[in-house]
């Protein structure tokens, strides 16, 4: 294979100037592509039974980020008793989801910040399930860095180490 | 270091001598001075047109991109000779060059016809002549050629000069945009526009379709999208998180990252969407997979150990075996086209840089010095690395180095952030 090639190209060089290799058109630009509108929020939900002055109230469950120090996931104890009034929460109002968004900093590749903010999340969500919340009512997905402040340096990078708690009715 | 540089770049430059032509083979053992010295001569045209005279500009930046190439200053050089016929080899040989590229343009309304040569200035004959026409429009994907059989010829390894590479530009927070352009940042176009981020774009090896992560469902989804028809197919939309596709040697299949509600664990998906299983599963982090050329084994970042570390699954038999050492935190695995060099990221004294691990000797070679480079991802022939760079700290931006870590460029394919770059193969 590499034998014929080399010939080839003696052959062409021999020939010098008696062939003329065409180049294709280039392919043709801009077929139409997809243009994103970023999701709206939908319907109408009943809310009924949630207790959301509850959850906007009180102070506990209005505690709604939990912080973690760099490339960690450990939930640190000060934020176990707002966990537990979450899972207390969840666990008086079974129609309530919750949702739990794991971030990162920047520092480091977009993929493994999108694995160490779901770690965040499924931390948070353990937590919830000592203190007795159950699965069903708890989704996590992670953001990774993707909202992460891009600039910022030494203690002001913790703000974006955490995990968010969210109410699907809100 | 150079000792590093130059046995780091036997080992992976033997390959490509071996398979190189009957006539002389360059040796290129790494370190400046074992560059091949070359001028490439200022085409001569026959036109009014000013804008194809820069066929030998792009021939140049294409050679000194590549690392192993000095490219000579010809701009001193008056009446530069338009073919390999009665050249003036004194005069080049006083310019120390080793080898020159002549040419000449001729030019009508639609069609451009450019003549040239590659000529030995040590022997004093010439080497290759060959011709090649297009339209005017297309005098880079001309100069690309061009440099391309330079390349093979005097390498003996192929160009990567006719490539193209993908993107994504993030504008005011709000905005994303997926771009494909020409390897050098040239002809860029959008392919994908989104009001959420896209990461992770990686091109099939086929170079048909280009699958990328997308945040439009308020969460990490995978799609992959058809380059000729701008066709959309949403490939994995799983519970959790749907992220770090890779594509299988033969495009056939993808590795990609789940997590449902718990960590992230690795499967491999048909890429028509068919039958997926996993291949991976403990407590720790297992993500950002990347296949070795033969098919037959996935290189990942787990965090088993406790900081990120590169490890490579045996698909055949199970087998997890640890790649990295050197370093706490070592991640982004992927594989050169030949499966002999292992790419990634390590931070280093808390500096993230791009470097390289011989998997035959396991030695280090770091090609950056950061602090905040990211996404390395290497040119289809393993010679040049793509990647990201925080500019002054701040902006993101992309440029290719050399795999002797000799040249760094910058692409300038605009002022927003530019992350998340990937490189298209060889195609025809």
């Amino acid at each position: 294979m590499k034998k014929s090639l080399l010939l080839t190209v003696v052959v062409a060089t021999l020939m010098a100037g008696c062939s003329t290799t065409e180049l294709a058109d280039s392919q043709p630009l801009n077929p139409p592509f997809p243009e994103l509108a970023s999701s709206s929020a939908d319907g109408s939900v009943d809310t009924s039974g949630l207790g959301l002055d509850e959850l906007r109230g009180d102070a506990k469950l209005s505690n709604r980020s939990v912080y973690f120090d760099f490339n960690q996931y450990v939930v640190k104890d000060d934020f176990m008793d707002s966990i537990e009034a979450h899972a207390a929460y969840l666990k008086n109002h079974p129609g309530a989801k919750m949702v739990i968004n794991g971030n990162a900093d920047y520092r480091g590749s977009h993929e493994f910040n999108l694995s160490l903010g779901q770690k965040r999340s499924v931390a948070v969500k353990e937590a919830l399930n000592t203190y007795g919340a159950d699965d069903s009512q708890i989704e996590t997905v992670s953001f990774g860095e993707e909202y992460a402040n891009q600039e910022c340096t030494g203690a002001k990078c913790g703000e974006d180490r955490r995990a968010d708690i969210a109410y699907e009715v809100e | 270091m150079n000792k590093k540089i130059t046995s780091l770049l036997f080992l992976s430059l033997l390959i490509f001598c071996s398979a190189s032509y009957s006539l002389e083979v360059i040796e290129i053992l790494g370190g400046r001075a074992n560059q091949i010295a070359i001028a490439v001569s200022p085409f001569k045209e026959f036109s009014s047109q000013t804008d194809t005279s820069k066929v030998h500009r792009v021939i140049e930046s294409d050679l000194d991109r590549s690392g192993l190439f000095n490219t000579l200053d010809t701009d001193g050089v008056s009446n530069p000779p338009s073919n390999d016929l009665n050249i003036n080899f004194t005069r080049w040989s006083a310019l120390d060059a080793q080898f020159i590229v002549v040419g000449k343009i001729d030019q009508t309304v639609d069609r451009i016809r450019v003549s040239w040569s590659l000529l030995d200035v040590y022997k004093e004959k010439t080497v290759l002549s060959m011709e090649y026409a297009g339209k005017p429009s297309q005098f880079r994907a001309i100069g690309h050629k061009i440099a391309d059989q330079v390349y093979e010829r005097l390498t003996g390894s192929k160009g990567v000069f006719h490539t193209k590479i993908a993107f994504v530009k993030k504008i005011n927070d709000d905005k994303y945009v997926l771009n494909i352009s020409d390897y050098d940042g040239f002809n860029v176009r959008t392919i994908m526009n989104s009001g959420q981020p896209i990461i992770s774009p990686r091109w099939s090896p086929d170079g048909k379709q280009i699958a990328y992560v997308s945040f439009e469902k308020k969460k990490p989804v995978i799609y992959l999208q058809e380059l000729a028809t701008g066709q959309r197919t949403l490939l994995a939309n799983f519970k959790g998180n749907n992220s770090a596709p890779a594509w299988s040697p033969d495009s056939k299949k993808l590795a990609i990252v789940l997590t449902y509600n718990a960590n992230s664990q690795i499967y491999i998906i048909d890429s028509d969407g068919g039958d997926i299983k996993q291949v991976m599963r403990s407590r720790a982090i297992n993500t950002e997979p990347a296949w070795a050329p033969n098919g037959k084994e996935i290189y990942f970042t787990s965090n088993k150990s406790g900081g990120p570390q590169i490890y490579k699954l045996n698909l055949e038999d199970d087998e997890v075996t640890r790649i990295t050492y050197e370093g706490k935190y070592n991640l982004y695995p992927s594989l050169s086209y030949d499966g002999k060099l292992l790419l990634f990221l390590m931070q280093d004294g808390g500096k993230f840089k791009v470097a390289v691990q011989n998997l035959l000797s396991n030695q280090v070679l770091k090609l950056t010095n950061g602090p905040y480079d990211e996404a390395p991802i290497f040119s289809p022939n393993g010679h040049m690395i793509l990647f990201s760079y925080k500019d002054y700290g701040k902006t993101s931006k992309i440029g290719t180095v050399s795999v002797n870590g000799l040249k760094i460029t910058p692409l300038a394919v605009g002022n927003e952030q530019i992350q998340e770059p990937t490189w298209g193969p060889i195609t025809n």
